[in-house]
């Protein structure tokens, strides 16, 4: 029985025949409708070419991780039906500065594409994008349908773009800002959600300063019935906490304000009441400027908690063990380095769920703690410590000042699961501190012990050596992060040959040139970016590169009045639409 | 400018400082690396300040006390070494009155690397810095290198705005170390949450900005919401880059008092800023609040640089009306 070849899918004009010997594309497109992931969509879309246009009919969810391979006009073209759209822009060194302002990145161009291709679209996911207020208020007013905007790590807006999104966004359900470098000129914008307005489940304003005006702030959590998520900024006081909460005991995600002495605050009971009868929190943030005596009012909705967010928060470890003994469902915890090792016993004692631990430093910069040789921060044995009693880790971001090799083969021997290890010891290129040799086996036994390892950051000093263990064992690796190790050209070079699955390498002062960047020639059109500065590329070398791989995007960024031919800043990336063409003066395509 | 003056890795830079025979300290490897394509191409002399601050500033290891055996393989890491106290027990120092901000004062201890010990290099970054430590073997800082430790700027700019809220407010707050308070002394962040208040909320917030300086590199940052005025600005940023080669110990020139401070040669060098307009103006010109509130970046220019006056480069805000207005 011979299966005849379906014509272009434009049409439902297919004769009979074809329909009852092939499977029907409409089927087909219901079936895939429950795709959703869109690395098995790509999959699908590679099986043949009904499949591939059976595909494109039914996606509504299009993720462009990289905002330069592709072109939305190509996009509109290839998917006619997209509701939502994630994008992602800079490069994420870029959060540390080591990207020039105006860079590009800019949303605009995506938003007027979309405007007429997508009319009907309802959700905007943004990362490290360049957001004007001019797009946000041509967003608001370009699609009627829209529902939901999420902007991590822009930057390029004011509150006032936030307004246009609260005016003319009718049927908005979601507006998270968070950690975006945001141009805060007050808090009006809150007030311009008109009172017809009753859509919200999520809103997020946390990382904005001004005070927004309660009044309007408490009158829209009353009306919107439906909020489950919301995350208020350091303005708002314990008392107007409780307000809220007692307009929205629906909320499973809370982000508080301040938490500090309130005045106004009738009673403590009161608060703990409040709290008491939310009945479905699972994740809390916020807590700026915790006074502890505060902290019990929490208890009651600490037992469901799954996410627990202190990073703002400046805890002591005897605090936090008071608190944590109240959250035994915890998976997700982030703290701050006050702690403690020993606010990281307490977690080891009391959260036996933990999947992911991010402690992040208190004082960056403080050198006087370490003079004083009060040690403050974590150091190896808190970091044993959790992986002592909680078995499950398998995201850890931890920031230390002084690690052991023999430290980290603990704990990925008490949990071998690791999928995302990011440690960073802060102070460059320091070596095991009781035996003063390179960090080198520590990174060797996470990458032997942890084969599901996807992400991984290294620190400390390090050699060729740890590059070599990574090629070898690392082989699910997707995300790796190098800062100020290596000691050749061999280290990078092992890494491209031996880790297949690497989408994503970022380095920056280390120690590897032209060869090392050349060596990986094959490899760059099957990851998504390269970032390399302050390394030993040349302008040659990169000038290669371009010339070998036309599908490559070799990007050189040169600041200052320089020397030509060191190559500072390289951003390599593949590219279906080709050169940039809206790059600044200082990024140079090769 | 040196191939070298752009954040490479401290090793390249070293090696050529090995070259130079005015150097006093000695390096610990002399052998070139073979792995730094680009090689030196430094013009020997006139090169010697950014060599001496890339040293600085960049990579370093840990001193290697323990011999061959954490060399092995890595004969890079030799010439990237931070010195610690142990190497210049006069120079490191606590918090520098001027440096309440931590960005600054941590620069006290990065100093030039290479050397296997004694005060023999005279390069340091920081000068004048009082002798307070004398503290056996602190372990290398993290320095004020741009994006290290790799925290987003926006986290960074909360937590040290909430350990500087701890150690100030008189709530029964438990949970401030006292170090931070020690830190955070010199500072009344009253005073500098009014100024930002009206910058538009910003109510305590530090706020770090790039600082870069012609013939350098490696950007800084300076939080400029740890200090009050221009003269402390001034002062940290010396402090910063010093180099005590170079006629930037006499002063930074802060402008804005006429034009005789530029002309006068006292210093040769010039605070500029780049403006919320893209514009780089003098510093000085305006009163402190308003510089606090349109700068975004700030530059040391060499005015022996710009042969026929600063004009071309830069715009006087002398046009705002505002003359030697510095608070």
């Amino acid at each position: 029985m011979a299966i005849k070849k379906k014509k272009e899918l434009d049409t439902e004009e297919k004769s009979p025949e074809n329909r009852i010997l092939s499977f029907p594309d409409e089927v087909l497109e219901r079936v895939l409708i429950f795709v959703k992931c869109h690395k098995d969509r790509s999959a699908v879309s590679l099986v043949c070419r009904d499949w591939y246009n059976a595909e494109r009919w039914s996606r509504t969810h299009v993720f462009i991780g990289n905002c330069y391979s592709v072109s939305p006009e190509m996009v509109a073209r290839r998917f006619p039906n997209i509701r939502s759209v994630t994008l992602k822009g800079k490069p994420r060194f870029y959060d540390f500065n080591l990207v020039p302002p105006n860079w590009g990145a800019d949303l605009h161009p995506w938003l007027v594409v979309f405007a007429s291709a997508y009319p009907f679209l309802e959700e905007f996911r943004l990362k490290r994008m360049t957001v004007t207020d001019e797009s946000l208020d041509f967003l608001a007013r370009s699609f009627p349908e829209f529902k939901a905007l999420s902007l991590v790590s822009c930057d390029g807006f004011s509150t006032d773009g936030l307004a246009s999104i609260a005016t003319y966004c009718r049927n908005l359900t979601e507006l998270d800002i968070q950690e975006s470098g945001i141009d805060d000129l007050g808090g009006s914008w809150l007030s311009c959600f008109p009172d017809s307005f009753t859509s919200l489940e999520a809103l997020n304003f946390a990382n904005l300063h001004s005070e927004v005006n309660f009044d309007a702030l408490e009158r829209l959590v009353a009306r919107c019935k439906s909020l489950k998520v919301l995350k208020v900024n350091k303005h708002v006081t314990l008392e107007q906490i409780r307000r809220l909460l007692v307009r929205s005991p629906q909320l499973t995600e809370l982000g508080t304000g301040s938490f500090s002495q309130d005045q106004k605050l009738r009673s403590d009971a009161d608060l703990e009441s409040a709290f008491s009868n939310c009945k479905n929190f699972n994740t809390l943030s916020g807590l700026w400027e915790v006074s502890s005596v505060y902290l019990p009012a929490l208890y009651p909705v600490c037992a469901n908690l799954t996410f627990l967010n202190l990073s703002y928060t400046a805890l002591q470890s005897t605090e936090l063990a008071k608190l944590l003994q109240n959250c035994p469902l915890l998976r997700r915890l982030w703290v701050l380095d006050t702690v403690e090792d020993k606010g990281l016993e307490a977690v080891a004692s009391s959260c036996h769920l933990l999947e992911e631990l991010r402690v992040f430093p208190a004082d960056p910069f403080d050198q006087e703690v370490i003079m004083e040789g009060g040690g403050s921060g974590v150091t190896e044995s808190g970091f044993v410590a959790v992986s002592e009693g909680c078995p499950n880790l398998h995201y850890v971001l931890y920031f230390c000042r002084q690690m052991t090799n023999a430290a980290v083969a603990t704990v990925v021997r008490n949990c071998p699961n690791f999928t995302h290890f990011r440690l960073c010891i802060m102070n460059m290129c320091q070596p095991d501190y009781l035996t003063n040799e390179p960090m080198d086996e520590a990174f060797g036994s996470v990458v032997k012990t942890c084969s599901k390892l996807q992400r991984l950051a290294v620190s400390g000093l390090l050699t060729d050596r740890a590059f070599e263990y990574i090629g070898t064992y690392a082989k699910n690796l997707e995300t790796l992060s190098v800062a100020f190790a290596g000691s050749s050209d061999r280290g990078m070079q092992c890494v491209l040959e031996g880790c297949p699955k690497l989408r994503k390498l970022e380095i920056r002062d280390c120690p590897f040139g032209n060869a090392a960047l050349l060596s990986g020639l094959e490899r760059y059109e099957s990851m998504r970016s390269l970032w390399m500065s302050a390394c030993n590329l040349t302008m040659n070398g990169c000038q290669l590169l371009a010339r070998k791989m036309p599908r490559l995007n070799v990007e050189v960024i040169k600041e200052d009045e320089s020397d030509d031919m060191h190559a500072e800043k390289v951003y390599v990336y593949r590219s279906v639409a080709g050169p940039r063409r809206d790059a600044p003066p200082f990024v140079l395509t090769l | 400018m040196s191939t070298v003056s752009k954040g490479r890795p401290a090793a390249v830079a070293e090696e050529s400082e090995g070259d130079m025979v005015e150097k006093d300290y000695v390096c610990l490897s002399e052998e070139s690396s073979s792995c730094y394509v680009g090689g030196k191409g430094d013009d020997g002399g006139a090169e010697d300040e950014e060599e001496e601050l890339e040293l600085g500033l960049s990579l370093g290891a840990k001193k290697a006390t323990g011999g061959g055996g954490n060399r092995g393989g890595a004969p890079w890491r030799d010439y990237c070494r931070i010195l610690t106290a142990e190497d210049f027990p006069s120079l490191v120092s606590r918090a520098s009155p001027l440096s309440s901000s931590s960005s600054v004062s941590s620069s006290a201890t990065l100093v030039g690397g290479g050397s296997a010990g004694g005060a023999a290099s005279r390069r340091v970054i920081v000068s004048g810095l009082p002798d307070a430590a004398g503290s056996a073997n602190p372990p290398p800082s993290t320095q004020m290198v741009v994006g290290w430790p790799p925290i987003r700027a926006y986290r960074m700019n909360s937590i040290v705005n909430q350990s500087k809220d701890n150690a100030s407010s008189n709530a029964a707050v438990t949970t401030t170390p006292k170090k931070t308070n020690e830190k955070s002394k010199n500072i009344t962040k009253e005073v500098i949450a009014k100024e930002l208040e009206k910058k538009g909320g910003l109510a305590g917030n530090s706020l770090f900005v790039k600082v870069n300086m012609d013939g350098d590199a490696i950007g800084r940052k300076v939080d400029l919401n740890a200090h009050r005025s221009y003269e402390t600005l001034a002062g940290a940023l010396e402090a910063m880059f010093h180099k005590p080669t170079s006629a930037l110990g006499a002063s930074i020139l802060v402008g804005g008092s006429g034009t005789s401070k530029l002309h006068d040669g006292s210093s040769e060098f010039l605070l500029t800023y780049e403006d919320k307009d893209g514009d780089w103006m003098l510093v000085g010109d305006v009163p402190w609040g308003m510089f606090l509130s349109t700068v975004k970046r700030l530059r040391i220019v060499r005015t022996s640089d710009t042969s026929g006056g600063l004009a071309p480069r830069l715009r006087s805000s002398k046009s705002s009306g505002g003359l030697g207005n510095v608070p």
